[in-house]
Formats: C-alpha cells, structure tokens, sequence
C-alpha cells in the first residue's frame, strides 16, 4: 500500500526545473506588475506635474488679460472723453445747438429711459472651475474610484 | 567542489545583504536625524510663498455709462543684480529712456546692499516708455549683446483718469500707495480697494491649487451728468475770467431726489497728475469749494426766513410793509444794500428788492425761538450728509452762544453772521422746490458688485415747510423773478430764484470793496426738475450778484433744459395734454 502511494507520488512529483520555472514566473509577474504600476504612476504623475504648470501658466494669463481689459477700457475712454468727441463733432462740421433749434415730439408710450445698467447680470470674474479629481488625487485613491465606483466620482 | 561554492556565495550574498541593510539604516538614520529635519524646513521654506492678491480698483463711473475713473498698465522696472554683466553701459541706456540721470542709476547698481538679490530702478513707467525698453532689450538680446541682462519688468495697474480734470473735486484721487483722496475716491475707499487676499502659492505644480477668488473693487455708478458737469466747468471758467472772480462753485440738483448732476469748483486739477495737489490748494477745504468751504451766503437766504415766515404765519404774500431804509434790532441800526428806503412793499417786493430791512423786520417779529428753530430744520449749522468726504458743517449761532448777539437775529435774516456751505444752501432750498420736503443730496447712484447692481435709495431730510408755503413761496420767487426783468431768466422757461450779495468778513469787519455774489433757482417752477446753486468769490467787474451770478444761473439753466431734455413751457404743457 505504502508502496503505491509512493509511486503515485512519484508520477505527480514535477521535475526540479518545472519548480524553479514557476517560480521564477511568479517572480517575474510579480516584477511585471510593480513595473506597470511604477509606469502608471510615472504616467498619472507626469500628467498632473504638467496640468499644474499649465494652470499656473493659465493664472498668469488671467493676470494679463485682466490688465489688457482694463488697458482697453481706459484707452476707449480716453477715445470718448468729453474733450476728444467736442473736438472731433467740430472737425466734423458740428456746433453746440441752442434751445429754440430743437424740436420736441411727443412719442405716445416713450418712457424716459433711467440710466442703464452698466454690466451684464453675472459674475464676470475669471474664476477657475474646480479641478478634474484625477489632477488631485492620488494612485490609491484612483484606484478606489476605479474599483468601487467604475470611474471618477 | 561545487559545496565550496555554494559557501562562498552564500557569503557574497550575505555580504551584499548587510551592505543593503546598511544603506537602508543608513537611509533612514539621515532621513530622521536633526540636520535632516533642518534640510527638510528649509526646503519647505522654498516650496512656494504667500502672495498677496489686491483686486483691482473699482471703476468709477457717470450716470450714463461714461467711464471717469479706470485703470491702466504701468511697469515697475527693477534689475536683477546678480545677472548684471556691464552697469555702466545699463546705467546709461536706462538713464536714457526712464528720464534718470546717468549717476541715479549707475549709484543703484552699484552701491546696493550686497544682501539684495534685486533693486527697483523705477515704478510706475508708462506703458509707452516700458514697450520701448522692452524692444531695445530684445533686439540686444537677438545680437546676443548682455548690456541690458538682468532687466526686469513687473506690470502692475495704476488709477488712471480718462477725462483727466473733469469732475475732480468730486471724483478725489488715488495714490500710488492705493489710498483714495477726497471726494468719492476718499468716501468710498474701502468698496473701492475691495479686499487683498493673502494666500500660499506653492512652486510644485503638482501641488497648483485654484485661484483664489479675489472680487475686484465695487464699481460705482454716480448721479453725475458728464456732459452737464463738463457744460457747468466751462461756464464756471468763463464766468470767472468774465466777472474776475478768484474762485466760483456751481452746483445742479435734482431737487426731486437729491442726485448731484453737475457740481464744478475751481481750482481744479488733473487727476492723472495728483503732484500738483499742493501747489493748487493750501489746504483740503479747498478741494472742493462747494462742500468744503463754508461763507456767509447774503440774501439768498432771505427765501429760507420768508419760507420760515409764511410757514410760521408771521407774514402771508400780501402783508404790507412800510421799508423806511432802516429798521433797529438789538440796538444796532440795519440798512438796504443801498441804504434807500423802498417804502410800502409786500412780501415779494421784499424778495424782488432784497430787503434787509424787510427781512430784519420779519425774523424779529418772528421772535429767536422760531426764526432758530426753522434754521436747524433746514440744516444749517449741520452737515448735508452728503456721500463725498470733508464737508463742513457752517456756523449757525444760536441764543445762548457765547458770540451771539440779538442783532444777530436781523442780520442772519438777511444771511449776515451765518456761514453755510453751497451745498447745505442748495439741500434748505430743496424744500420750497419739492412741496416742503428737503432731499438729502448724494452723489452716489449705484455700486455694481460681483455683476450686480445696487441703486442707491433716496432720502429725504425732513419736512421744514408744509406744502402749502413751499408752493406759495416758489410762486412768489417767481414773480419777483421775472418783475425784475432779470439777467436769470431764459425765454420759454418759468424759472425761480434769487440773488446773494454779501460782504465778505474780515479780522477788522466786514470788506468794504470785497463780496461773495451767489445765485439759487430753479426750473420749470411748476414741474421744477433741476435746481441751481451759484457762488463767485470776489468778482472785481461788479460786486453785485444781479450782474455776475444771474447771467450765470441763465447760461447754466440754458444747457440743463438742452442736456436733461427739458422741452419749453408751453411745449411741455402742450405735450402733456396729448
């Protein structure tokens, strides 16, 4: 009986090398694995870095432009000061009328318009949207979302 | 053979093994030392900095949209020292393009601190002047020319001030410090600054966080009419160089709400060029004559005794008197501005003569506790409240003060021994134009806020009159208006007012040579939707206000009915029927 056992255990025994290849497989998964995570994150962290520079470049930009507004809005300004559009009415052949040249005509339903509001009814401030959560979050954390949410929450 | 070996190996890997843990102790050992923990501080000290975010300034603007305080780009230009390869030549192209002498900046360059990295040549260099620098600085480089390395240009905004002196008493100034002077840049500095945020700002862009949200200063909208204030400067100017005078202030009002269309002084400045405060004014009461500076008025305040009078009961428009050229009060003996005595006259022959002798007569039969008691309600000897800063309060003295006399009751009937400011002139009479009730000026329309816009409500300051006398009395200020065949009036318009002349006191009494003319009124008497108020320091063409101030108050009332689309009083009335 013991012998029999003895022999099927020999038939199923695997050969020496057979052991030392899986387990040199086994490490070399185990080594595959770590590299695509190392990759991953390179990539992930690689991606963020830039994202970061491009907002801070993104930042500078507002600066500029909100300058540029204002430079633009001040030269429009300068363009129709008082002064310039009087010297500009007279070049064109204008003069300053006097009371008994007008002439007034009765509108039915015209309302005196009140002075006008001057901006348009919303936040006209550069404001950046919150940031996409793969650009905040670490590899554990977008691993989770993965797995437990199928993507980004 | 093959076991030896297998020992050797064993010590080889054994070997390499405690080298590893060596490093790994190693490592950790460092990582955890107290030099480590320095390092570590350090590096965080670099990591980023905190830096201030400052809003930029809230625009200022007029009634209809037309910008009168913005913002523009100017440059701070500073040299990175450690970059610097040749200061002579440096010092010399700067010198050339920044308006320096050659020594100012070579002196900069050379002679700083060695502990700075980096030195402020100059800020606030116009946009022109830095693009030009910039252009030489990049075609240096393209020829690989070093002369200029290490030049740094920081943009940064400035107030700027698009109608340069236009509206200057009002509008104040901003210093390059940020704080606002005078005016509404003074009044409302803090809505207009908003607020600076300080926050870290880390160097990793793996650590760049949001912008933090910074609103920009509150925008404000004021009651003011360009066009009307810019018409109102030119007449003033013209009026002074006509009449002589050494300083004026005209004042146009809605009396219906208080909104400040126009409001011009003199001496005015450019804003842009905010140096030139000191050699224009001697002190900050002077920036704006109208709210700043108060004067003893003369007879345009006779209408607030005849307003106090009717309301009173003391007088009806009828009551007779008989002016003997004099009249006694307090044992000191009063006289007509032309010492004449006008014989029987009723009240508006008062006011059409401007009467002192009248008028003396009407407040002492008024008694002091009336005729005071109605002073206060029209605010004078207070402040207007009105929204632009240094104001003053004027003087109303009142029995009880030390420096009261009872002749002070006659002569402050006829607006002697009390000073008032334009403006508190302009709110008292707000009250007979607008059925008794007196608006409290303002300057200040709305403020726009994060895209929103808020007016601003108007108040009113009491009701020193019933409608019924405000009614009566602009009829009567009408009439004598127009029975005077005065310089005030304007064809197609029913205008009301009154003139002012009043010596102008001194240490040693009152000028014999010297007045103040002033002018208040207003129009369409029946829908009046525009108030005027006129004061000329020391005409020298004629002293009297009939001859300087009410042309003026004609020319004004002129461009206000053109301006604010006043049609004529028989178009209007024939409109209104339609």
């Amino acid at each position: 009986m013991q012998g029999q056992a003895t022999q099927i255990i020999h038939a199923y025994k695997q050969a020496p090398w057979r052991i030392q290849r899986q387990w040199i497989g086994a490490f070399l998964l185990i080594v595959i694995g770590a590299a695509m995570i190392a990759a991953l994150y390179l990539d992930v962290t690689a991606r963020a870095a830039v994202s970061g520079r491009e907002i801070q470049e993104l930042r500078i930009e507002i600066t500029t432009i909100q300058r540029e507004n204002a430079d633009l809005e001040t030269q429009l300004a300068d363009l129709t000061s008082t002064d310039a559009m009087q010297r500009r009415a007279i070049e064109l052949g204008y003069r300053p009328v006097l009371p008994g040249e007008l002439d007034y005509v009765a509108v039915p339903g015209f309302v005196t318009p009140e002075p006008a509001i001057l901006l348009a009814a919303e936040d006209t401030l550069p404001r950046a949207q919150t940031l996409p959560s793969e650009y905040t979050q670490s590899l554990l954390e977008w691993f989770d979302d993965r797995i437990r949410f199928g993507g980004p929450r | 053979m093959r076991q030896q070996y297998a020992v050797r190996s064993l010590f080889i890997v054994l070997g390499l093994a405690l080298v590893g843990l060596a490093v790994i102790v190693q490592m950790v050992r460092i990582q955890n030392s107290e030099q480590a923990m320095i390092f570590l501080s350090q590096g965080d000290r670099y990591a980023g900095e905190f830096q201030m975010f400052y809003p930029e300034r809230g625009e200022i603007y007029d009634r209809n949209g037309h910008l009168l305080a913005g913002n523009q780009t100017v440059y701070e230009v500073g040299v990175s020292l450690s970059e610097i390869e040749n200061p002579d030549s440096m010092a010399y192209i700067l010198s050339q393009y920044l308006g320096l002498t050659y020594d100012e900046v070579y002196k900069q360059l050379t002679e700083s601190p060695e502990s700075w990295e980096y030195v402020v040549i100059q800020d606030y260099v116009g946009m022109e002047t830095a693009e030009a620098l910039q252009q030489q600085v990049k075609q240096l480089n393209d020829a690989d020319d070093s002369r200029l390395n290490g030049l740094a240009f920081k943009p940064h905004l400035q107030r700027s001030y698009p109608e340069n002196a236009l509206a200057s008493n009002v509008l104040g100034f901003v210093t390059r410090d940020g704080r606002g002077y005078f005016g509404i840049e003074e009044k409302y500095n803090d809505l207009l600054a908003g607020n600076p945020v300080q926050i870290w700002v880390p160097r990793d862009p793996n650590k760049a966080s949001e912008i933090p949200r910074v609103p920009n200063g509150t925008t404000l909208v004021l009651t003011l009419n360009r066009d009307l204030q810019s018409k109102v400067e030119s007449i003033l100017d013209q009026a002074l160089f006509d009449y002589g005078a050494q300083n004026g202030t005209i004042l146009v009002m809605d009396p219906r709400n208080g909104e400040i269309l126009a409001m011009a002084a003199t001496p005015r400045m450019n804003l842009n060029n905010f140096g030139n405060y000191f050699s224009l004014y001697d002190n900050g009461s002077q920036y704006n004559r109208s709210i700043g500076m108060a004067y003893e008025p003369g007879s345009v305040l006779k209408i607030l005794t005849m307003a106090a009078a009717l309301d009173a009961g003391t007088v009806r428009p009828d009551t007779t008197f008989i002016d003997t050229g004099s009249i006694e009060v307090g044992g000191i003996t009063i006289q007509n501005w032309n010492r004449d005595a006008w014989g029987q006259q009723n009240m508006i022959g008062c006011l059409q003569h401007s009467l002192n002798v009248c008028l003396a007569w009407i407040s002492s039969q008024m008694g002091t506790q009336t005729f005071y008691s109605y002073m206060e309600r029209f605010g004078l000897g207070h402040p207007t409240g009105v929204d632009l800063s240094g104001e003053a309060t004027g003087r109303l003295k009142v029995p009880g003060d030390g420096d009261w006399y009872p002749v002070d009751l006659g002569t402050n009937a006829f607006g002697q021994g009390v000073s008032v400011t334009s403006l508190q002139m302009l709110m008292a009479a707000s009250s007979i134009v607008n059925e008794g009730r007196m608006v409290t000026p303002h300057v200040l329309y709305s403020m726009v806020r994060d895209g929103h816009q808020y007016n601003v409500p108007s108040q009113y300051a009491g009701s020193p009159i019933s409608p019924e006398t405000a009614r009566t009395l602009n009829e009567m200020l009408a009439i004598s208006l127009e029975q005077e065949s005065s310089q005030a009036l304007l064809p197609g318009y029913r205008l009301a007012g009154k003139t002012g002349t009043a010596q102008i006191p001194t240490d040693y009494g009152y000028d014999a040579f010297r007045t103040n003319v002033s002018f208040v009124g207003w129009g369409p008497v029946d829908d009046p939707q525009f108030m005027v108020y006129i004061w000329l320091e020391s005409p020298t063409t004629s002293i009297w206000s009939s001859e300087t101030a009410a042309p003026v108050f004609s020319q004004v009332a002129e461009q206000s009915v053109i301006l604010l689309n006043i049609p004529p009083d028989a178009v209007r009335h024939q409109l209104a029927t339609k």
